[in-house]
Protein backbone atom coordinates (compact mmCIF):
# COMPACT_ATOMS: atom_id res chain seq x y z
CA UNK A 1 0.00 0.00 0.00
CA UNK A 2 2.86 2.20 0.42
CA UNK A 3 2.45 3.13 -3.14
CA UNK A 4 -0.86 4.24 -2.67
CA UNK A 5 -1.42 3.01 -6.39
CA UNK A 6 0.56 5.50 -8.57
CA UNK A 7 2.77 3.41 -10.80
CA UNK A 8 5.50 6.32 -11.40
CA UNK A 9 5.80 6.47 -7.29
CA UNK A 10 6.02 2.06 -7.69
CA UNK A 11 8.50 1.81 -10.22
CA UNK A 12 10.69 4.94 -8.64
CA UNK A 13 11.08 2.78 -5.58
CA UNK A 14 12.52 -0.60 -7.79
CA UNK A 15 15.07 1.63 -8.86
CA UNK A 16 13.56 0.89 -12.53
CA UNK A 17 12.37 4.34 -13.46
CA UNK A 18 13.61 5.55 -16.52
CA UNK A 19 14.46 8.75 -14.78
CA UNK A 20 14.68 10.32 -18.98
CA UNK A 21 12.24 13.25 -17.44
CA UNK A 22 13.72 13.83 -14.74
CA UNK A 23 17.54 13.78 -16.28
CA UNK A 24 16.31 15.56 -19.56
CA UNK A 25 14.68 18.35 -16.61
CA UNK A 26 18.30 18.79 -15.35
CA UNK A 27 20.01 18.88 -18.40
CA UNK A 28 17.35 21.75 -19.52
CA UNK A 29 18.31 23.69 -16.15
CA UNK A 30 22.21 23.42 -16.89
CA UNK A 31 21.55 24.25 -20.11
CA UNK A 32 19.64 27.38 -19.46
CA UNK A 33 22.24 28.50 -16.86
CA UNK A 34 25.09 27.94 -19.16
CA UNK A 35 23.69 30.26 -21.84
CA UNK A 36 22.59 33.18 -19.02
CA UNK A 37 26.71 33.25 -17.93
CA UNK A 38 27.56 32.95 -21.59
CA UNK A 39 25.16 36.08 -22.60
CA UNK A 40 24.43 37.43 -19.18
CA UNK A 41 20.75 37.15 -19.36
CA UNK A 42 17.98 35.84 -17.41
CA UNK A 43 16.09 32.80 -18.48
CA UNK A 44 12.90 33.27 -20.02
CA UNK A 45 10.28 32.12 -17.73
CA UNK A 46 8.72 28.70 -19.48
CA UNK A 47 5.59 30.49 -18.40
CA UNK A 48 6.75 33.17 -20.47
CA UNK A 49 7.91 31.01 -23.38
CA UNK A 50 5.14 28.76 -23.86
CA UNK A 51 2.12 29.14 -25.77
CA UNK A 52 -0.56 26.95 -27.42
CA UNK A 53 0.63 24.86 -30.38
CA UNK A 54 1.05 27.45 -33.58
CA UNK A 55 0.57 25.15 -36.19
CA UNK A 56 3.86 24.45 -37.56
CA UNK A 57 5.73 27.85 -36.45
CA UNK A 58 7.90 27.62 -33.30
CA UNK A 59 7.19 29.54 -30.61
CA UNK A 60 9.57 32.82 -31.21
CA UNK A 61 12.07 32.43 -27.73
CA UNK A 62 11.89 28.76 -27.68
CA UNK A 63 13.52 25.32 -29.44
CA UNK A 64 9.71 23.92 -29.37
CA UNK A 65 9.12 21.33 -31.57
CA UNK A 66 4.97 21.90 -32.63
CA UNK A 67 3.63 18.76 -33.71
CA UNK A 68 3.69 18.56 -37.37
CA UNK A 69 2.89 15.19 -38.97
CA UNK A 70 -0.41 14.23 -38.15
CA UNK A 71 -4.12 14.16 -37.99
CA UNK A 72 -6.12 13.09 -35.26
CA UNK A 73 -9.89 13.91 -34.35
CA UNK A 74 -12.33 12.76 -32.00
CA UNK A 75 -16.20 13.37 -31.87
CA UNK A 76 -19.28 12.67 -29.59
CA UNK A 77 -21.86 10.88 -31.60
CA UNK A 78 -25.00 9.59 -30.86
CA UNK A 79 -23.72 6.50 -28.86
CA UNK A 80 -20.32 7.79 -27.45
CA UNK A 81 -17.27 8.71 -29.17
CA UNK A 82 -16.06 8.12 -32.17
CA UNK A 83 -12.08 8.57 -32.75
CA UNK A 84 -9.83 8.28 -35.65
CA UNK A 85 -5.83 9.01 -36.95
CA UNK A 86 -4.27 8.81 -40.12
CA UNK A 87 -1.48 5.99 -40.32
CA UNK A 88 1.69 7.97 -41.85
CA UNK A 89 4.66 8.74 -39.55
CA UNK A 90 7.20 11.75 -41.65
CA UNK A 91 10.71 12.57 -40.59
CA UNK A 92 11.53 16.30 -42.36
CA UNK A 93 10.24 15.80 -45.70
CA UNK A 94 10.16 12.34 -45.75
CA UNK A 95 7.54 9.80 -45.29
CA UNK A 96 8.68 6.98 -43.02
CA UNK A 97 5.69 4.42 -41.95
CA UNK A 98 1.91 4.25 -43.65
CA UNK A 99 0.81 2.27 -40.87
CA UNK A 100 1.51 3.73 -37.72
CA UNK A 101 -1.06 3.44 -35.10
CA UNK A 102 -2.26 6.69 -33.38
CA UNK A 103 -5.34 6.00 -32.24
CA UNK A 104 -4.15 3.83 -28.78
CA UNK A 105 -6.62 2.00 -26.31
CA UNK A 106 -5.76 2.49 -22.58
CA UNK A 107 -7.68 0.78 -21.12
CA UNK A 108 -11.70 -0.53 -21.09
CA UNK A 109 -13.37 2.96 -21.73
CA UNK A 110 -10.06 5.48 -22.96
CA UNK A 111 -8.28 6.26 -25.61
CA UNK A 112 -5.44 8.13 -26.43
CA UNK A 113 -4.86 10.10 -30.00
CA UNK A 114 -1.10 10.99 -30.48
CA UNK A 115 0.58 13.69 -31.84
CA UNK A 116 3.94 15.06 -31.93
CA UNK A 117 7.27 12.64 -31.49
CA UNK A 118 6.25 9.02 -31.61
CA UNK A 119 8.91 7.98 -29.07
CA UNK A 120 7.46 10.05 -26.72
CA UNK A 121 3.70 9.32 -27.00
CA UNK A 122 3.98 5.89 -27.20
CA UNK A 123 5.61 5.94 -23.67
CA UNK A 124 3.39 8.37 -22.29
CA UNK A 125 0.51 5.66 -23.48
CA UNK A 126 2.45 2.40 -22.19
CA UNK A 127 2.89 4.16 -19.02
CA UNK A 128 -0.63 5.62 -18.96
CA UNK A 129 -1.79 2.38 -19.80
CA UNK A 130 -0.06 0.88 -16.79
CA UNK A 131 -0.44 3.52 -14.70
CA UNK A 132 -4.41 2.75 -15.00
CA UNK A 133 -4.13 -0.83 -14.39
CA UNK A 134 -1.67 -0.65 -11.67
CA UNK A 135 -4.62 1.81 -9.64
CA UNK A 136 -7.07 -0.50 -10.36
CA UNK A 137 -5.06 -4.05 -9.41
CA UNK A 138 -3.72 -2.55 -6.12
CA UNK A 139 -6.83 -0.10 -4.80
CA UNK A 140 -8.98 -2.56 -6.23
CA UNK A 141 -11.24 0.27 -8.37
CA UNK A 142 -11.16 2.69 -11.27
CA UNK A 143 -9.50 5.19 -11.38
CA UNK A 144 -11.88 7.80 -11.33
CA UNK A 145 -12.05 10.03 -14.43
CA UNK A 146 -10.08 13.36 -12.73
CA UNK A 147 -7.47 10.75 -11.69
CA UNK A 148 -6.79 9.77 -15.34
CA UNK A 149 -7.01 13.54 -16.50
CA UNK A 150 -4.01 14.84 -14.11
CA UNK A 151 -1.87 11.39 -14.42
CA UNK A 152 -1.71 12.40 -18.09
CA UNK A 153 -1.54 15.71 -17.18
CA UNK A 154 1.38 14.75 -15.11
CA UNK A 155 2.85 12.94 -18.17
CA UNK A 156 3.03 15.43 -20.20
CA UNK A 157 4.36 17.75 -18.00
CA UNK A 158 6.99 15.78 -17.49
CA UNK A 159 8.08 15.77 -20.94
CA UNK A 160 8.47 19.49 -21.10
CA UNK A 161 11.62 19.85 -21.00
CA UNK A 162 12.69 17.48 -23.49
CA UNK A 163 9.50 19.39 -25.69
CA UNK A 164 11.78 22.91 -24.83
CA UNK A 165 14.81 20.89 -26.29
CA UNK A 166 13.15 20.25 -29.38
CA UNK A 167 13.83 16.31 -28.79
CA UNK A 168 9.34 15.84 -28.90
CA UNK A 169 6.47 17.47 -27.84
CA UNK A 170 3.64 15.54 -27.16
CA UNK A 171 -0.02 16.64 -28.08
CA UNK A 172 -2.92 14.51 -27.61
CA UNK A 173 -6.69 14.07 -27.22
CA UNK A 174 -7.81 11.79 -24.73
CA UNK A 175 -11.30 10.60 -24.86
CA UNK A 176 -12.98 8.03 -22.78
CA UNK A 177 -16.65 7.07 -21.90
CA UNK A 178 -17.69 7.62 -17.96
CA UNK A 179 -19.36 3.96 -17.55
CA UNK A 180 -21.05 5.05 -14.57
CA UNK A 181 -23.14 7.05 -16.85
CA UNK A 182 -26.76 6.94 -16.81
CA UNK A 183 -27.30 5.16 -20.26
CA UNK A 184 -29.74 7.28 -21.13
CA UNK A 185 -26.96 9.97 -21.27
CA UNK A 186 -24.07 10.17 -23.67
CA UNK A 187 -21.51 9.04 -21.11
CA UNK A 188 -18.54 10.33 -23.91
CA UNK A 189 -15.56 12.88 -23.12
CA UNK A 190 -13.31 14.14 -25.12
CA UNK A 191 -9.97 16.54 -23.33
CA UNK A 192 -7.74 18.35 -25.33
CA UNK A 193 -4.33 19.08 -23.45
CA UNK A 194 -1.58 22.03 -24.31
CA UNK A 195 1.93 21.00 -24.17
CA UNK A 196 2.12 21.98 -20.42
CA UNK A 197 -0.27 19.66 -19.68
CA UNK A 198 -3.60 21.65 -19.10
CA UNK A 199 -6.74 19.83 -19.88
CA UNK A 200 -9.64 20.82 -21.24
CA UNK A 201 -13.05 19.45 -21.98
CA UNK A 202 -14.07 19.90 -25.70
CA UNK A 203 -17.92 19.36 -25.75
CA UNK A 204 -18.38 18.19 -29.23
CA UNK A 205 -15.44 17.72 -31.31
CA UNK A 206 -11.14 18.04 -30.86
CA UNK A 207 -8.83 17.70 -33.64
CA UNK A 208 -4.56 17.66 -33.59
CA UNK A 209 -2.06 17.57 -35.35
CA UNK A 210 -0.70 19.61 -38.86
CA UNK A 211 -3.93 18.77 -40.22
CA UNK A 212 -6.18 20.00 -37.74
CA UNK A 213 -6.71 23.29 -39.13
CA UNK A 214 -7.63 22.32 -42.14
CA UNK A 215 -10.66 20.83 -40.61
CA UNK A 216 -11.09 22.46 -37.47
CA UNK A 217 -13.69 24.62 -39.16
CA UNK A 218 -15.31 21.87 -41.05
CA UNK A 219 -15.96 20.57 -37.93
CA UNK A 220 -17.49 23.77 -36.11
CA UNK A 221 -19.61 23.94 -39.07
CA UNK A 222 -20.94 20.42 -39.35
CA UNK A 223 -22.08 20.26 -35.76
CA UNK A 224 -23.66 23.76 -36.01
CA UNK A 225 -25.42 23.67 -39.63
CA UNK A 226 -24.88 20.26 -40.63
CA UNK A 227 -28.41 18.33 -41.37
CA UNK A 228 -27.59 16.03 -38.58
CA UNK A 229 -25.28 17.68 -35.84
CA UNK A 230 -21.99 14.89 -34.49
CA UNK A 231 -23.81 14.16 -31.62
CA UNK A 232 -27.38 13.28 -33.12
CA UNK A 233 -25.41 10.90 -36.43
CA UNK A 234 -25.46 7.11 -35.78
CA UNK A 235 -22.20 4.88 -35.76
CA UNK A 236 -21.83 4.85 -40.04
CA UNK A 237 -23.20 8.69 -40.46
CA UNK A 238 -20.35 9.46 -38.02
CA UNK A 239 -17.82 6.91 -39.38
CA UNK A 240 -18.37 8.53 -42.68
CA UNK A 241 -18.19 11.86 -41.62
CA UNK A 242 -14.85 11.39 -39.66
CA UNK A 243 -13.23 9.66 -42.97
CA UNK A 244 -14.20 12.49 -45.22
CA UNK A 245 -12.53 14.84 -42.23
CA UNK A 246 -9.18 12.68 -42.84
CA UNK A 247 -9.21 12.83 -46.87
CA UNK A 248 -10.01 16.45 -46.42
CA UNK A 249 -6.70 16.82 -43.99
CA UNK A 250 -4.98 14.58 -46.18
CA UNK A 251 -5.81 16.56 -49.44
CA UNK A 252 -4.33 19.86 -47.92
CA UNK A 253 -1.29 18.48 -45.72
CA UNK A 254 1.40 15.96 -46.89
CA UNK A 255 1.66 14.38 -43.90
CA UNK A 256 -1.52 13.07 -43.52
CA UNK A 257 -2.34 10.37 -44.96
CA UNK A 258 -5.68 9.37 -47.05
CA UNK A 259 -7.03 6.18 -47.54
CA UNK A 260 -4.31 3.93 -49.52
CA UNK A 261 -6.55 2.34 -52.07
CA UNK A 262 -3.57 0.56 -53.63
CA UNK A 263 -2.36 -0.43 -50.81
CA UNK A 264 -5.70 -1.28 -48.86
CA UNK A 265 -4.31 1.05 -45.76
CA UNK A 266 -7.38 2.29 -43.75
CA UNK A 267 -7.20 5.02 -40.79
CA UNK A 268 -7.80 3.91 -37.58
CA UNK A 269 -10.98 4.32 -36.41
CA UNK A 270 -12.48 3.41 -32.88
CA UNK A 271 -15.45 3.96 -30.84
CA UNK A 272 -16.14 4.69 -27.21
CA UNK A 273 -19.70 3.60 -26.32
CA UNK A 274 -20.76 2.31 -22.43
CA UNK A 275 -19.61 -1.10 -24.18
CA UNK A 276 -16.40 -0.12 -24.07
CA UNK A 277 -13.42 0.43 -26.81
CA UNK A 278 -14.15 -1.09 -30.13
CA UNK A 279 -12.18 -0.94 -33.44
CA UNK A 280 -14.22 -0.61 -36.58
CA UNK A 281 -12.78 -3.20 -38.64
CA UNK A 282 -11.30 -2.92 -42.07
CA UNK A 283 -14.23 -4.14 -43.86
CA UNK A 284 -16.65 -1.89 -42.29
CA UNK A 285 -14.35 1.02 -42.87
CA UNK A 286 -13.98 0.05 -46.65
CA UNK A 287 -17.57 -0.34 -47.05
CA UNK A 288 -17.95 3.07 -45.11
CA UNK A 289 -15.49 4.49 -47.84
CA UNK A 290 -17.55 3.73 -50.88
CA UNK A 291 -20.56 5.50 -49.34
CA UNK A 292 -18.46 8.30 -48.52
CA UNK A 293 -16.11 9.16 -51.98
CA UNK B 1 18.60 -20.49 19.62
CA UNK B 2 20.07 -21.38 16.41
CA UNK B 3 22.94 -23.07 18.06
CA UNK B 4 20.98 -25.10 19.71
CA UNK B 5 18.84 -27.31 16.66
CA UNK B 6 16.63 -29.36 18.85
CA UNK B 7 15.26 -26.16 20.57
CA UNK B 8 15.10 -24.44 16.76
CA UNK B 9 13.16 -27.53 15.99
CA UNK B 10 10.97 -27.44 18.50
CA UNK B 11 10.24 -23.55 18.08
CA UNK B 12 9.66 -24.27 14.34
CA UNK B 13 6.63 -26.89 15.17
CA UNK B 14 5.81 -24.21 17.91
CA UNK B 15 5.07 -21.49 15.14
CA UNK B 16 3.63 -24.13 12.91
CA UNK B 17 0.85 -25.12 15.72
CA UNK B 18 -0.01 -21.75 16.25
CA UNK B 19 -0.43 -20.62 12.35
CA UNK B 20 -2.17 -23.52 11.51
CA UNK B 21 -4.67 -23.36 14.68
CA UNK B 22 -4.79 -19.51 13.41
CA UNK B 23 -6.00 -20.71 9.75
CA UNK B 24 -8.35 -23.57 11.28
CA UNK B 25 -11.44 -21.35 10.92
CA UNK B 26 -10.83 -19.72 7.32
CA UNK B 27 -13.09 -19.65 5.17
CA UNK B 28 -12.01 -22.29 2.02
CA UNK B 29 -11.48 -20.95 -1.60
CA UNK B 30 -11.90 -22.99 -4.44
CA UNK B 31 -10.36 -22.89 -7.97
CA UNK B 32 -11.69 -24.77 -10.76
CA UNK B 33 -11.54 -24.72 -14.58
CA UNK B 34 -14.56 -24.09 -16.75
CA UNK B 35 -15.37 -23.53 -20.15
CA UNK B 36 -14.04 -20.09 -20.75
CA UNK B 37 -11.53 -19.79 -18.12
CA UNK B 38 -11.06 -20.62 -14.49
CA UNK B 39 -13.02 -19.36 -11.29
CA UNK B 40 -12.23 -18.78 -7.60
CA UNK B 41 -15.13 -18.83 -5.24
CA UNK B 42 -15.44 -18.31 -1.16
CA UNK B 43 -17.59 -17.16 0.74
CA UNK B 44 -17.16 -13.79 2.76
CA UNK B 45 -18.45 -11.70 5.50
CA UNK B 46 -17.46 -8.27 3.97
CA UNK B 47 -13.33 -7.93 2.96
CA UNK B 48 -12.77 -8.77 -0.35
CA UNK B 49 -10.69 -12.11 -0.99
CA UNK B 50 -10.12 -12.65 -4.57
CA UNK B 51 -8.00 -10.38 -6.13
CA UNK B 52 -6.48 -9.85 -9.79
CA UNK B 53 -2.90 -9.78 -9.76
CA UNK B 54 -2.13 -9.65 -13.59
CA UNK B 55 -3.96 -9.82 -16.88
CA UNK B 56 -4.31 -13.57 -17.04
CA UNK B 57 -3.41 -14.48 -12.77
CA UNK B 58 -5.78 -14.13 -10.02
CA UNK B 59 -5.17 -14.48 -6.53
CA UNK B 60 -6.90 -15.51 -3.00
CA UNK B 61 -5.57 -16.63 0.39
CA UNK B 62 -6.77 -17.59 3.76
CA UNK B 63 -5.18 -16.07 6.78
CA UNK B 64 -4.84 -12.71 8.81
CA UNK B 65 -5.83 -9.70 6.64
CA UNK B 66 -2.99 -7.83 7.17
CA UNK B 67 -0.66 -10.61 5.61
CA UNK B 68 -2.92 -10.87 2.89
CA UNK B 69 -2.77 -7.53 2.14
CA UNK B 70 1.20 -7.07 1.97
CA UNK B 71 1.67 -10.35 0.07
CA UNK B 72 -1.12 -9.15 -2.23
CA UNK B 73 0.87 -6.18 -3.02
CA UNK B 74 4.05 -7.67 -3.15
CA UNK B 75 2.93 -9.96 -5.74
CA UNK B 76 0.83 -6.97 -7.60
CA UNK B 77 3.94 -4.90 -7.29
CA UNK B 78 6.33 -7.33 -8.94
CA UNK B 79 4.06 -8.16 -11.47
CA UNK B 80 3.54 -4.43 -12.72
CA UNK B 81 6.98 -3.76 -12.71
CA UNK B 82 8.05 -6.79 -14.53
CA UNK B 83 5.20 -6.00 -17.23
CA UNK B 84 6.64 -2.50 -17.58
CA UNK B 85 10.19 -3.34 -18.13
CA UNK B 86 9.67 -6.08 -20.44
CA UNK B 87 6.60 -6.95 -21.73
CA UNK B 88 3.29 -8.65 -20.20
CA UNK B 89 3.86 -12.16 -21.88
CA UNK B 90 6.98 -12.01 -19.50
CA UNK B 91 5.02 -12.29 -16.38
CA UNK B 92 4.12 -15.63 -15.65
CA UNK B 93 2.61 -17.22 -12.81
CA UNK B 94 5.82 -19.85 -12.54
CA UNK B 95 7.86 -16.94 -12.25
CA UNK B 96 5.92 -15.25 -9.71
CA UNK B 97 5.74 -18.10 -7.67
CA UNK B 98 9.53 -19.17 -7.47
CA UNK B 99 10.81 -16.21 -7.52
CA UNK B 100 8.94 -14.12 -5.05
CA UNK B 101 6.62 -15.69 -2.89
CA UNK B 102 7.27 -19.24 -2.14
CA UNK B 103 11.19 -17.95 -0.71
CA UNK B 104 9.39 -14.68 1.12
CA UNK B 105 7.08 -17.29 2.79
CA UNK B 106 9.86 -19.52 3.61
CA UNK B 107 12.31 -16.82 5.14
CA UNK B 108 9.46 -15.51 7.36
CA UNK B 109 8.29 -18.87 8.76
CA UNK B 110 11.92 -19.97 9.38
CA UNK B 111 12.98 -16.61 10.93
CA UNK B 112 11.83 -17.72 14.20
CA UNK B 113 12.94 -14.55 15.72
CA UNK B 114 10.36 -12.16 13.49
CA UNK B 115 6.90 -12.63 12.56
CA UNK B 116 5.66 -15.39 10.46
CA UNK B 117 2.92 -14.81 7.44
CA UNK B 118 -0.76 -16.37 9.24
CA UNK B 119 -1.40 -17.27 5.45
CA UNK B 120 -2.31 -19.93 2.64
CA UNK B 121 -2.24 -18.41 -0.89
CA UNK B 122 -4.09 -19.59 -4.11
CA UNK B 123 -3.51 -18.59 -7.51
CA UNK B 124 -4.61 -19.39 -10.79
CA UNK B 125 -3.10 -18.75 -14.12
CA UNK B 126 -5.08 -19.29 -17.55
CA UNK B 127 -3.55 -20.32 -20.34
CA UNK B 128 -3.47 -18.58 -23.90
CA UNK B 129 -3.19 -20.34 -27.00
CA UNK B 130 -0.38 -23.97 -25.91
CA UNK B 131 -0.01 -22.88 -22.31
CA UNK B 132 -2.02 -24.70 -19.68
CA UNK B 133 -4.38 -23.31 -17.27
CA UNK B 134 -2.64 -23.69 -13.99
CA UNK B 135 -3.79 -23.54 -10.37
CA UNK B 136 -0.71 -23.44 -7.45
CA UNK B 137 -1.22 -23.72 -3.86
CA UNK B 138 1.42 -21.57 -1.36
CA UNK B 139 1.68 -22.60 1.92
CA UNK B 140 2.45 -20.72 4.42
CA UNK B 141 5.91 -22.22 5.32
CA UNK B 142 6.77 -21.94 1.74
CA UNK B 143 5.70 -24.98 -0.06
CA UNK B 144 4.71 -25.20 -2.94
CA UNK B 145 2.08 -27.28 -4.56
CA UNK B 146 0.83 -27.37 -8.69
CA UNK B 147 -2.43 -28.45 -9.90
CA UNK B 148 -3.73 -28.48 -13.60
CA UNK B 149 -7.17 -29.57 -13.12
CA UNK B 150 -8.66 -27.99 -9.43
CA UNK B 151 -6.96 -26.99 -6.26
CA UNK B 152 -8.23 -25.84 -3.23
CA UNK B 153 -7.47 -23.93 0.16
CA UNK B 154 -8.37 -25.14 3.69
CA UNK B 155 -7.97 -24.30 7.22
CA UNK B 156 -6.03 -27.54 7.66
CA UNK B 157 -4.27 -30.21 5.40
CA UNK B 158 -7.11 -32.53 6.37
CA UNK B 159 -10.00 -30.24 5.19
CA UNK B 160 -8.42 -29.68 1.94
CA UNK B 161 -7.93 -33.21 1.29
CA UNK B 162 -11.25 -33.70 2.11
CA UNK B 163 -12.64 -30.82 -0.01
CA UNK B 164 -10.24 -32.11 -2.69
CA UNK B 165 -11.63 -35.96 -2.21
CA UNK B 166 -15.22 -34.17 -2.64
CA UNK B 167 -13.97 -32.41 -6.14
CA UNK B 168 -12.34 -36.22 -7.41
CA UNK B 169 -16.04 -38.04 -6.82
CA UNK B 170 -18.34 -34.69 -8.48
CA UNK B 171 -16.25 -33.06 -10.98
CA UNK B 172 -17.17 -34.81 -14.19
CA UNK B 173 -16.29 -32.42 -16.89
CA UNK B 174 -13.39 -29.86 -16.58
CA UNK B 175 -15.37 -27.74 -19.78
CA UNK B 176 -18.73 -27.39 -17.45
CA UNK B 177 -20.46 -23.99 -17.77
CA UNK B 178 -20.41 -21.32 -15.76
CA UNK B 179 -23.45 -22.27 -13.62
CA UNK B 180 -22.15 -25.53 -13.34
CA UNK B 181 -18.53 -25.20 -12.00
CA UNK B 182 -20.03 -22.37 -9.51
CA UNK B 183 -22.51 -24.87 -8.37
CA UNK B 184 -19.94 -27.71 -7.86
CA UNK B 185 -17.39 -25.19 -6.07
CA UNK B 186 -20.07 -23.89 -3.97
CA UNK B 187 -20.64 -26.86 -2.43
CA UNK B 188 -16.87 -28.14 -2.56
CA UNK B 189 -16.44 -24.94 -0.20
CA UNK B 190 -19.43 -25.99 1.95
CA UNK B 191 -17.78 -29.11 2.36
CA UNK B 192 -14.27 -27.42 4.06
CA UNK B 193 -16.86 -25.59 5.88
CA UNK B 194 -18.47 -27.58 7.00
CA UNK B 195 -15.27 -29.91 8.45
CA UNK B 196 -13.84 -26.27 9.98
CA UNK B 197 -16.16 -26.02 12.12
CA UNK B 198 -16.14 -30.09 13.66
CA UNK B 199 -12.91 -30.32 13.96
CA UNK B 200 -12.42 -29.70 17.61
CA UNK B 201 -15.06 -32.78 18.15
CA UNK B 202 -14.04 -35.80 16.00
CA UNK B 203 -10.67 -35.00 13.68
CA UNK B 204 -11.16 -38.32 11.68
CA UNK B 205 -14.81 -37.45 10.70
CA UNK B 206 -14.29 -36.39 7.59
CA UNK B 207 -17.81 -37.59 6.00
CA UNK B 208 -20.05 -34.76 4.67
CA UNK B 209 -23.17 -35.53 3.69
CA UNK B 210 -25.64 -33.30 0.80
CA UNK B 211 -27.72 -32.92 3.83
CA UNK B 212 -24.93 -31.05 5.66
CA UNK B 213 -23.69 -29.21 2.94
CA UNK B 214 -27.29 -27.93 1.83
CA UNK B 215 -27.56 -26.64 5.84
CA UNK B 216 -24.22 -25.06 5.85
CA UNK B 217 -24.65 -23.52 2.93
CA UNK B 218 -28.03 -21.86 4.11
CA UNK B 219 -27.10 -21.14 7.53
CA UNK B 220 -23.50 -19.51 5.97
CA UNK B 221 -25.26 -17.85 3.10
CA UNK B 222 -27.57 -15.48 5.73
CA UNK B 223 -24.78 -13.89 7.32
CA UNK B 224 -22.07 -14.41 4.01
CA UNK B 225 -22.28 -13.48 0.70
CA UNK B 226 -20.27 -15.86 -2.16
CA UNK B 227 -17.70 -14.22 -3.62
CA UNK B 228 -16.24 -15.06 -7.38
CA UNK B 229 -13.81 -13.76 -9.48
CA UNK B 230 -13.50 -15.48 -13.15
CA UNK B 231 -10.34 -15.08 -15.91
CA UNK B 232 -12.19 -15.09 -18.74
CA UNK B 233 -10.76 -15.99 -21.82
CA UNK B 234 -13.40 -14.81 -24.10
CA UNK B 235 -13.12 -10.93 -22.38
CA UNK B 236 -11.98 -8.74 -25.48
CA UNK B 237 -9.60 -6.80 -23.47
CA UNK B 238 -5.80 -7.90 -22.44
CA UNK B 239 -7.31 -8.15 -18.67
CA UNK B 240 -9.25 -11.03 -18.62
CA UNK B 241 -10.36 -10.88 -14.37
CA UNK B 242 -13.44 -9.87 -13.30
CA UNK B 243 -15.33 -10.07 -10.12
CA UNK B 244 -18.71 -10.95 -10.59
CA UNK B 245 -21.30 -8.84 -9.17
CA UNK B 246 -23.94 -9.94 -6.52
CA UNK B 247 -26.88 -9.60 -9.13
CA UNK B 248 -24.96 -12.25 -11.56
CA UNK B 249 -24.00 -14.24 -8.95
CA UNK B 250 -27.61 -14.58 -7.84
CA UNK B 251 -28.31 -15.05 -11.84
CA UNK B 252 -26.08 -18.13 -12.01
CA UNK B 253 -27.17 -20.09 -8.17
CA UNK B 254 -30.92 -19.73 -8.72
Amino acid sequence: MKHKGDFLNLLRHADTLMDDAEVARETFEVDIERKQNLIGAAPKPISDALQFPSHGKPTPGTTLEIPEATTVVAMRYQNGIIIAGDRRATAGTSIVHDRAEKVLPIDAHSVLAISGAPAMAYEIARVLKHSFQYFRRSQLQELSVEGKLRTLSRLIRDNLPMAMQGIGAVIPIFALYAPQTDEAENGGKIYFYDALGAHFENVDFATTGSGSIWIRGVLRYLDRWGDTRLEDMDQRQATITILRLLDTASEYDAATSGYNAKAEIFPTVKTITHEGVENLTEVYLKECYLEAT
Amino acid sequence: MRDLPYRWIEAIQDRRDYIEDQLRLGSPVVGLPYENGSLLLTVTKGAQKIFEVHDRIALSAIGHPADIEQLRMLVTDTASVQAFQSATEDVNLHRLTHYVLAHTFKQAFEAIVGEAYIIKMLLVEIGDGDAKTQFTHINYDGNVNIHDDSAVIGGTTEIENAMQDYLITEQSDTGCDLATTIQLALKTWAVGRELSQRFEEAEDNIEVTDEQIDEILKTELEEGEIEIGILDNTLPADTKFRILSQDEIQGLTN
